[in-house]
């Protein structure tokens, strides 16, 4: 149960991207140990110093995990939140590795989508401006 | 209760975890498909014309050598826990099948029973699953990245693998009360047993079938034939 402030978003939309690739997601989820093998795969990590939330696990679970433990229900402040994670802390080069084989690009991918579902999605405009 | 766990809890951990990594496996099949071979167009010569003035430099891809290679792996990056995972996962999934006692057992049940460890060395590995189990249980405590990532569901996982080895020393060496720790010892076996289709105890089915059936850039042997529906 989450008491997260739903108004302002389509949940019943998202739930339905999330169904759609329910088993397979899902099962990804499940495969992964927890076992940060795939950090050093990670430029962005390795830039910032081995910060875990650079870690690509750290993103998929933070992002669409949290997506399907939500069952979609989730508040614009989160999707704000997922948004950063999957755009700043990460640049979809697909050169994620795991060692149990979970494609976690096709994950981050897919939260993308989900966020723009909601209208959620990055702009240069949010960038620092210099 | 103890009757249950020494008689028909044996048999229904047997079968939930064959019928469900059964289960888990045909679901795989069914979510995907076989990759079709691609349809690529014959590709028409260029039309003739002028040889180009200068011949277009070619640049020599240059092979990177297997300690290169290493070094970039998993293997070069993580040299410890991969040496620590892969002799705690071979022990974990070998050894139950080779114990003495275990294949005593199982001559009584089914009169098969297969090559049998000798008890010092079962002991010795024993020692070592413990010994990777409390390495593991180290790295969720103390190392920041793995720690960023870790639920209590983790411990748990970790507490399921681990306590039949720690249960099975403890009632070799005769630790403790024998009774109850025999007793432990074979409700965290069949525990384990039922909770691997289930659990993130899959990864163990499932590393093979990413690795080697999966189309994916990082297959293992001939680069996988089924892709996702």
């Amino acid at each position: 149960m989450n008491d997260a402030n739903t108004a302002a978003v389509d949940c019943e939309a998202i739930r339905a991207i999330l169904d759609q690739r329910k088993d397979q997601m899902q099962l990804a989820l499940k495969v992964c140990a927890h076992c940060s093998l795939c950090a050093e795969s990670c430029f962005l990590f390795q830039v910032h110093d081995g910060d875990p939330r650079y870690m690509p696990s750290h993103k998929f679970i933070n992002s669409l995990g949290k997506l399907y433990r939500r069952k979609g229900r989730v508040s614009r402040e989160e999707l704000e939140e997922i948004k950063e994670i999957v755009w700043r802390r990460c640049v979809l080069c697909t050169r994620c590795y795991c060692p149990l084989g979970v494609d976690i690009p096709e994950m981050i991918a897919l939260t993308r989508s989900i966020c723009r579902s909601q209208n959620v999605f990055f702009q240069y405009e949010d960038l620092p401006q210099v | 209760m103890y009757a249950i766990v020494r008689g028909p809890l044996v048999w229904i951990a047997i079968l939930v975890f064959i019928l469900g990594t059964a289960f888990q496996v045909y679901r795989f099949y069914a979510l995907t498909r076989r990759k079709a071979a691609l349809a690529l167009a014959p590709v028409s010569p260029p039309p003739p014309g002028p040889a180009p003035a200068e011949p277009v430099p070619v640049v020599e891809e240059v092979p990177l050598s297997l300690v290169q290679r290493l070094r970039l792996s998993i293997l070069g990056t993580s040299p410890v826990t991969i040496a620590v995972t892969s002799v705690f996962h071979v022990c974990l999934v070998l050894l139950p099948l080779f114990v003495l006692g275990h294949n005593v057992l199982m001559d009584m049940a089914w009169e098969i029973s297969l090559v049998s460890l000798p008890e010092a060395l079962a002991d010795a590995l024993t020692v070592v699953v413990m010994a990777g189990g409390a390495f593991f249980l180290g790295r969720r405590l103390f190392y920041p990245r793995v720690r960023a990532i870790t639920s209590a569901y983790d411990y748990v996982v970790l507490a399921l693998a681990t306590t039949p080895f720690v249960t099975g020393f403890l009632a070799f060496h005769h630790l403790f009360d024998y009774d109850t720790v025999i007793f432990l010892h074979m409700l965290s076996g069949e525990l384990m047993l039922m909770a691997i289709p289930f659990t993130k105890l899959v990864h163990m089915p499932f590393f093979i079938i990413n690795r080697f059936v999966l189309v994916h850039e990082n297959s293992f042997g001939r680069g996988g034939h089924r892709v996702w529906r």
